[in-house]
């Protein structure tokens, strides 16, 4: 099976062809092209991750393109975190198929939609085969322009427009730091591929400046790719794409390439203590820098993007701290409680028509079946005992506690206890009360979209049992199997940090019940404790604001002043050129005037000037 | 299978249009445009013969013709002193671009399908203009280049000064007076060389420069080269030779322009890489640095002013200063992965602003105007037009999948091999190209319509012809870039001899 691998991102590149092609013709009936090939993607990587718990890697290549000697390939790969990668993404893109043919029911552009929804599947499934670096890279940003195009599927809004346009430069800021450090680790090691690329490193092939540079340029790709601190800006704009999309593109998967980039060149990342350090310091501080703007967040796809952004800088953190298994564990278990929790949220919107929590309230009642299934994602996410959110999360603070990083470690719970807060503020805002704004003709969506939530719903709960202190730690031993470079399957930690990580959860919870299902205290208690610190939370810290006033000024300064030099200089030089040539012709002129006396000194002239020319050099250039 | 036939008729076959049009009535619109069309056909069809014969695996080399021509003979011997051949040849690189002159020629013929007057006149130049190209890309010595380099020349200035937009006369004497110097000094450069050696066969002359008796000092062939590089700078174009090529992207008409970014600018680069780098290494690998900053600076001085342009047509044109700074960038490198990737960069190039350009025409026909603000939202009245649009951009912004991506990854490959600080600070260019095309190409299709653009004609009928061709080609090299890199295989061999590696 694992030798068919390559199959499993051509479905959807079939389906992105088709549609292309005759999806006008097939109108809606063109989710069925959509469901039915992602559908075998997610059957065939079902398999390959079955045959990969006993069979050893599989790995084939071919010549990709030939420059004098250097041979670069292509080629697929399945090894555990590739086989892994393709399950959750072929089974996340699948459910989310599913789930649009009811959201994006009447949209004039349906079958354009599933058309890209195939680009973008093709490319992250293509994404997460690569055996080596540059096809990854070449996937990267294939999977870039997916996300570019369904970001702005909503072309003729200004906001679209503009949310596509930053996200595409954005993450290209951070891809060009991928395209430095690969090239640089290519002329280290004169391979892309990552096996020679960890021996060459093992071996001490590569000094260890070399290393850290390039570890680190490789990080700022996944920097860019993953809403990383200082490149986040892009990932809670891109939440003017149609919810689906943000569900799969922009919290299960694609955003999730960043993490899974770094570990992939895990033991690249090994080789350097301040390429780790690093990798956990960004996270850590994305993760609490993002968990305090969702704290006050009013658009429920927002406060569930800053949360995403937090959400990954968990994964980095836990990846920085040398926890492997922690890291892949909690992408995996992020994206199936991210996912229904996307899907969910959509659902509300499709009930209600707007995006503004203020404005939602009591829908418990209303949505029989979001309600429950929002609340099981909203307990995995805030880490409440036995949900999938719980176990991967209390691997990661074990990992950073034991990686020696006590304040990262403390950053982290401190984010937890804010995740547990914003979620519920979130769940009581939207689900209890009562109605604040107009809600007409609110209706339960249609069992194609929440049929995938419960799916989702399932494996947010049980999706945690593959690795727990409890049952044992089967994902991590098998992650690990047979690469010891990537640490142990399992870190022991103290038994406090799993109790402590309950606890602040559930003040996080239990505050927000205070405030917002309670309302025993006032709802501006903290804004009021704190007016600019509520001001400077809900304007992102300026972020915006600031790359707006430095970059984009400079860059458009710097371009204004270039025009300056074009006109002025460039143009100044051509027009002396052409009135040099305009003088010598009218002082040429001039000679022309009928005196044999002029023509006689001229003709003289111009002897005497050969004359000395033809001395000094003897007639001849040499 | 005796084959010199093939580059002469390959190369003049054009003239039989010409003949043809001749005596054609002028009033009879679509018969003439017809004729145009086919009359770039048999070219296209012996190219695509000639890579076919290549792709079987035999030599290239079944193409050469070589006949006696121009002799000067002395009062006394009878061995001429000085011979001229007519040699014609092809190597892999000038396969491609003979294969490229060739689509890109078809295409553009459909383009001028947007001509308004004087079909006939058009044509025949058109048509002389196609046998200056191909035959710059197929001569084998410098006399031969030269005469066909000054028959691209005349055709292309009366082809803007006749039938472009507003400033038309202003363009076309901008552009004679650049090239005419360039092509000066080029003459220049070749006689002294001639004189020298008493030959211009390129491979001649390439053996005889290698020998260190030659009758050349180190000085005179460095000064030959840099009057090479100001020759071909004002083709390419070079910083701050480039002023010219702006008026000329703006005036000329969209199938000109086609084929002037498609082409002609690659004459440029051809005559660095063939003539410069072939026959002299030693004295280019001096110049190397300068060079590379040379591309350095084309590379940024195009994107960040192409960033600033309200008009699509300026956008594009920095765009091309900004896309030959690549060629630059690989050539400087001095190594195979970035010569390799300056050649694709030509080729690629060559596709991609062929297909901006001939959409261009396609939106400048139904809205008379190629101007960024008044086009805002037109993707909802051409979402065909607008997607080839968005896809042509993110060819030119090197999306993987496409050929500009392979070109830049290997031009940059090389460069960060031997200068790697140069080449990071290159690396702007990269972000800066995504940040100028997607504000010019989302400012016209996405948005907020300014006007009303529904009964507006999307892409139609034979209009799909160059799009479709064009873009097909573009992901194909993206794709399979061995399409390319095989027939390069030998040539960047030769040059790599040449330069001792």
């Amino acid at each position: 099976m694992m030798e068919n691998a390559w199959l499993i991102p051509l479905f959807p590149l079939l389906s992105f062809l088709i549609l292309l092609l005759i999806g006008k013709r097939l109108r809606e009936a063109s989710a069925y092209v959509g469901i039915l090939l992602t559908l075998a993607s997610l059957v065939f990587s079902i398999l390959v991750l079955f045959e990969r718990f006993t069979e050893p890697t599989y790995i084939t290549k071919f010549d990709w393109l030939t420059i004098g000697d250097l041979h670069l390939t292509a080629g697929f790969e399945v090894n555990q975190l590739n086989a892994l990668m393709l399950f959750i993404v072929s089974l996340v893109s699948f459910l989310v198929h599913t789930y649009s043919k009811g959201y994006m029911h009447g949209d004039e552009r349906f079958p354009v939609f599933y058309a890209y929804l195939g680009l973008f599947t093709f490319a992250m499934l293509g994404l997460v085969i690569s055996p080596n670096l540059l096809q990854t890279y070449i996937f990267w940003e294939l999977v870039g322009v997916g996300s570019f195009l369904l970001i702005g599927f909503y072309f003729y809004k200004e906001e679209a427009k503009a949310a596509a346009k930053k996200a595409f430069i954005m993450t290209r800021i951070g891809d060009v730091g991928l395209f430095i450090g690969m090239i640089l680790i290519f002329w280290q090691t004169k391979s892309f591929e990552y096996s020679e690329i960890f021996r060459a490193v093992e071996a001490g092939a590569v000094s260890q400046t070399m290393i850290t540079l390039t570890a680190i340029l490789i990080f700022i790709g996944a920097v860019g790719k993953s809403g990383q601190f200082p490149l986040h800006t892009w990932l809670p704009d891109a939440m003017e794409g149609p919810t689906p999309v943000s569900a799969l593109i922009h919290a299960a998967t694609m955003v999730a390439a960043g993490v899974y980039l770094v570990a992939a060149l895990f033991p690249l990342f090994q080789a350097s203590q301040t390429a780790l350090l690093t990798v956990a310091t960004i996270g850590a501080f994305t993760a609490i820098f993002a968990a305090s703007i969702g704290l006050v967040q009013t658009d429920i796809k927002r406060v569930l993007a800053y949360s995403t952004v937090s959400q990954l800088g968990y994964m980095m953190l836990a990846l920085g701290s040398a926890g492997y298994v922690a890291g892949v564990f909690h992408l995996m278990t992020h994206a199936f409680f991210k996912a229904l929790l996307f899907l969910a949220a959509g659902s509300v919107i499709h009930a209600v028509h707007t995006q503004n929590i203020e404005e939602m309230g009591g829908l418990w009642k209303k949505l029989k079946f979001t309600g429950p299934l929002f609340l099981i994602g909203t307990l995995a996410i805030s880490g409440v005992p036995g949900l999938s959110g719980f176990f991967s999360k209390d691997e990661i603070l074990v990992a950073a506690w034991e990686g020696g990083h006590p304040v990262l470690f403390l950053l982290a719970l401190i984010a937890a206890f804010f995740t547990a807060f914003y979620m519920f503020r979130l769940f009581f805002l939207v689900f209890t009360g009562e109605a604040r704004g107009e809600q007409k003709h609110v209706h339960e969506s249609p069992s194609l979209m929440t049929l995938p939530m419960l799916v989702l719903g399932v494996l947010a709960i049980i999706g945690g049992y593959v690795n727990t202190p409890w049952f044992g730690s089967f994902l991590g031993d098998w992650l690990v199997d047979g690469n010891e470079a990537l640490g142990h399957g399992h870190i022991e930690g103290p038994a406090w940090i799993m109790i402590a990580a309950t606890v602040v959860s559930l003040l996080g919870i239990y505050l927000a019940w205070l405030i917002y299902g309670k309302r025993s205290v006032a709802r501006d208690w903290l804004s009021g404790a704190g007016g600019t610190l509520h001001t400077i939370l809900l304007n992102k810290y300026y972020v915006d604001e600031f790359y707006q006033l430095i970059v984009v000024n400079f860059v458009k300064g710097f371009s204004y002043f270039l025009r300056f030099i074009d006109v002025f200089l460039v143009e100044g030089i051509v027009k002396g050129v052409a009135g040099f040539v305009q003088g010598l012709g009218i002082t040429g002129s001039k000679m022309q005037n009928g005196q044999v006396q002029t023509y006689g000194a001229v003709a003289f002239i111009g002897l005497a000037v050969l004359a000395v020319i033809f001395a000094l050099t003897g007639g001849y250039l040499k | 299978m005796n084959l010199s036939w093939v580059l002469t008729t390959l190369v003049f076959s054009p003239l039989l249009g010409i003949v043809v049009l001749a005596f054609m009535p002028k009033t009879q619109e679509k018969a003439i445009k017809f004729v145009g069309f086919l009359a770039t056909l048999p070219a296209l069809a012996l190219a695509l013969a000639a890579y076919a014969h290549y792709l079987a695996g035999k030599k290239l080399s079944d193409f050469t013709i070589g006949h006696e021509w121009i002799q000067f003979r002395g009062m006394s011997g009878d061995a001429p002193i000085f011979s001229v051949y007519y040699e014609l040849g092809l190597s892999g690189f000038q396969l491609l671009l003979v294969v490229l002159t060739a689509v890109v020629a078809t295409l553009a013929a459909i383009a001028a399908r947007y001509v308004k007057k004087e079909w006939k006149g058009y044509f025949m130049l058109f048509l002389l203009l196609e046998v200056g190209m191909l035959g710059v890309f197929t001569a084998e010595n410098l006399i031969l280049f030269f005469i066909f380099f000054e028959i691209t020349l005349i055709p292309t200035f009366f082809l803007i000064g006749k039938w472009g937009y507003f400033e038309k006369e202003k363009a076309a004497y901008s552009f004679l007076i650049y090239n005419g110097l360039g092509s000066a000094v080029l003459l220049i450069v070749i006689m002294i060389l001639f004189a020298k050696t008493g030959t211009t066969n390129i491979d001649l002359l390439t053996k005889i420069m290698a020998d260190p008796s030659a009758p050349l000092s180190g000085d005179l062939k460095l000064g030959l080269l840099i009057s090479l590089l100001i020759a071909f700078g004002v083709k390419l174009p070079i910083f701050p030779l480039h002023s010219w090529m702006l008026k000329v992207h703006v005036q000329a008409p969209p199938s000109v322009v086609m084929i002037h970014s498609g082409i002609l600018l690659k004459i440029g680069a051809y005559g660095l890489i063939r003539f410069g780098m072939g026959i002299f290494p030693a004295q280019f690998e001096t110049l190397a640095t300068l060079i590379a900053i040379l591309g350095v600076i084309n590379l940024l001085y195009g994107a960040f002013l192409a960033f600033i342009q309200s008009d699509f047509k300026m956008v594009l044109a920095y765009s091309s200063i900004s896309h030959m700074g690549i060629v630059l960038i690989g050539l400087a490198a001095m190594n195979e992965a970035g010569i390799q990737g300056a050649i694709f960069q030509v080729v690629s190039h060559g596709l991609i602003s062929a297909l901006l350009f001939f959409l261009v025409g396609v939106l400048y026909e139904r809205t008379d105007t190629s101007l960024i603000e008044n086009l805002g939202g037109i993707a909802k009245g051409m979402p065909i037009a607008a997607g080839f649009l968005l896809a042509g951009a993110m060819a030119s912004l090197g999306l993987p999948g496409m050929s500009g991506f392979v070109s830049e990854f290997m031009a940059f490959l090389g460069l960060f091999k031997e200068l790697p600080w140069l080449a990071a600070v290159g690396t702007i260019g990269i972000i800066m190209t995504a940040a100028y095309l997607l504000r010019a190409v989302l400012g016209m299709t996405f948005g907020k319509a300014h006007r009303e653009f529904i009964g507006f004609v999307d892409l139609k009928g034979v209009e799909f012809v160059p799009v479709v061709v064009l873009t097909a080609l573009i992901v194909l090299i993206g794709v399979y870039p061995s399409v390319l890199s095989s027939p390069l295989q030998a040539t960047l061999e030769t040059i790599m001899l040449g330069l001792g590696g």
